[in-house]
């Protein structure tokens, strides 16, 4: 058996690392200034309406957006990983980084072409399709599901990751017809940002993801059994359609809500599920709420690297979080880590 | 505590026009084992999982103490009766004392964690099937034997009074075959009702009360007690084979024997 932490110890590090890093994510930037030397110029009666927007309207948000993205990807990972019953699932297996990429650059090309206005009653369009695109994913894998008696995890994971191969098909046919000098905007969309001004995007995360991610955790025992045994969880008086259908859609409506408003920011959903479990052990009622949490603090840092690293400008994050996870993934899979998994 | 979990007459089809079971009937008293027998796609594992209300019956009835087992609350049916299915495959590396106190799920909150109590109910079934000794061990190392007395373990922690078992013996050898029965028997004597679907008749005749032999016709061929059922007549045609029927030289059971077809070398 592999070690295993208390849960009360994996908590409190959890926590313990969220505030750290949060606190790192506000002090360290171009400027040098944080909450403690906004105090000290303030108590030196300075003026500090510059470091105070810098802190409030730029930092701040940029270290909530990164932490609720990577909080909701984490814990979707955990709870496809359980659903699907395979260690290789993500947020994004099931096709919704393709379909909602698919949908920013479709928007990103009409409204190149002025068929689309840039944003509607203040919905910024790209964010609008990239989410419909991504619903109209989780509607065709249901629509194949429910024509077969019971939706088996072998069928949701094949049908999600066709549509994704779809998905990505669309996106070529789409950067075919978009105009060269507008391929940039597009591929950088791919690559994933939390680079945000002011509060709206920081709102609609807050308000798509966090619901949600309560309503998931309270799913844990019921993934612990479906996890073990579909009949024995069926036998026990776990729902199993209920539950297939609870999860896909939260799961799926948080993913969509993040890819919409961050881009698909990959390895999050992957990696901190499987780090924490080898710490917490398999029990999704521990195992859930310390990835939300490291999954916040993991893109916080991310999002930190991509401001620090002296090179021009930021790297954008979606390459640091892959840039990070993948070899420490490989070092998992090398070091015989996957502890947690019959595989 | 005599429980009573009776299906009546139930018929089933997974797909319309081919049925699996017609117009079958079985028991599974408190206090008893009741052995479901039969050929290989005789409806023994559907009946089973009528039997649990995993499915539900296209006619006939599934009733616990009398009451339609239908109309029991998921939670509160596996509160009473408890499952366990073949070929169990987790996904997560859990240690086998995880894996018995996975079992308290029908009385554990949503939300909630198993409490002290939860846990000395899976510490006293784990004692009970003589697992304790190997509770921090994990799961998938164990062996065949000794995984099939956890899993005992975790569904006995459910606390039922009824459980109903798919093959519990069918990987093993034949000193844990002989394991799995003597507890499921000692079980009996205890008070707990047993129903098992078994392949091996032989076994099936030693350790339960009652049986039902279901036909390749998938209807019930016999059913009553061992000496009832495993007559050479019933058996052959039941499996449309040619079968043997003599006493067990040491315990006097019956002992059943397939012949080879005929012709054959």
């Amino acid at each position: 058996m592999t070690r295993r932490v208390s849960a009360g110890h994996a908590v409190l590090a959890a926590t313990a690392l969220c505030v750290i890093v949060i606190a790192a994510s506000l002090s360290i930037g171009p400027e040098p200034l944080g909450p403690l030397h906004l105090l000290r110029q303030w108590r030196a009666g300075e003026s500090i309406e510059d470091a105070a927007y810098i802190l409030f309207s730029l930092r701040l948000p940029r270290t909530l957006a990164a932490f609720l993205a990577g909080a909701g990807l984490a814990l979707v990972g955990c709870a496809f990983q359980a659903l699907l019953r395979n260690p290789l699932a993500t947020p994004y297996t099931l096709g919704l980084a393709g379909a909602g990429s698919f949908g920013a650059y479709t928007a990103l090309v009409l409204i190149d072409f002025g068929r689309l206005p840039y944003s509607v009653i203040g919905v910024p369009m790209v964010q609008a399709f990239a989410f419909l695109f991504a619903a109209a994913d989780v509607l065709l894998i249901f629509l194949v599901a429910s024509r077969r008696a019971r939706p088996t995890p072998a069928v949701l994971l094949l049908t999600g990751v066709t549509l994704g191969i779809i998905a990505n098909s669309g996106i070529m046919l789409t950067r075919y017809f978009a105009r060269p000098e507008r391929l940039i905007d597009m591929d950088r969309w791919l690559m994933g940002g939390v680079d945000i001004v002011g509060y709206r995007p920081v709102a609609v995360l807050a308000i798509g993801v966090v619901p949600a991610c309560l309503w998931l955790l309270t799913q844990a025992g019921k993934l612990d059994q479906f996890g073990f045994s579909e009949e024995m969880a069926a036998g026990r008086g776990v729902n199993i359609t209920r539950l297939q259908l609870t999860v896909l859609l939260l799961g799926s409506f948080i993913t969509g809500v993040i890819v919409s408003e961050v881009g698909p920011i990959g390895f999050v959903g992957l990696v901190v599920p499987h780090t924490v479990r080898a710490f917490t052990g398999a029990g999704h009622r521990l195992l859930m709420p310390v990835s939300l949490l490291s999954g916040g603090a993991f893109l916080c840092l991310c999002d930190l690297a991509a401001r620090k690293v002296p090179v021009a400008g930021e790297i954008p994050i979606g390459i640091i979080t892959t840039l990070i996870g993948g070899p420490f993934f490989l070092y998992l899979l090398v070091r015989g880590r996957f502890a947690d998994w019959e595989t | 505590m005599n429980r009573c979990l009776a299906a009546e007459s139930v018929a089933f089809a997974y797909e319309p026009g081919a049925p699996v079971l017609r117009d079958v009937a079985a028991t599974v008293r408190g206090g008893a084992v009741a052995g479901i027998v039969g050929p290989n796609g005789s409806g023994k594992s559907t009946l089973l999982r009528l039997l649990c209300g995993l499915l539900e019956p296209g006619s006939g009835r599934v009733t616990l103490d009398g009451r339609p087992l239908a109309s029991f609350r998921p939670r509160e049916r596996a509160r009473s009766l408890a499952f366990l299915p073949q070929g169990v495959q987790p996904v997560f590396l859990l240690s086998a004392f995880e894996v018995v106190c996975l079992g308290r799920y029908p009385h554990v909150g949503a939300l909630a964690g198993p409490s002290s109590h939860d846990l000395e109910v899976a510490r006293r079934c784990m004692r009970d099937t003589a697992t304790d000794d190997i509770r921090h061990r994990s799961f998938m190392e164990l062996s065949g034997g000794e995984r099939q007395r956890v899993l005992l373990a975790s569904i006995l922690a459910q606390e039922p009074e009824l459980l109903l078992l798919d093959e519990p013996t069918a990987a093993l050898d034949i000193h844990h075959e002989t394991e799995v029965f003597t507890l499921l028997a000692r079980l009996a004597g205890d008070g707990y009702g047993v129903g098992v679907v078994t392949h091996d008749l032989n076994l099936a005749a030693r350790f339960c009360d009652t049986m039902v032999l279901l036909s390749r016709e998938h209807a019930v061929a016999a059913c009553g007690a061992p000496e009832a059922v495993l007559r050479e007549e019933t058996l052959s045609a039941a499996y449309g084979a040619r079968i043997r029927v003599g006493a067990h030289p040491f315990t006097g059971t019956p002992l059943v024997y397939a012949e080879p077809p005929e012709g054959a070398p």
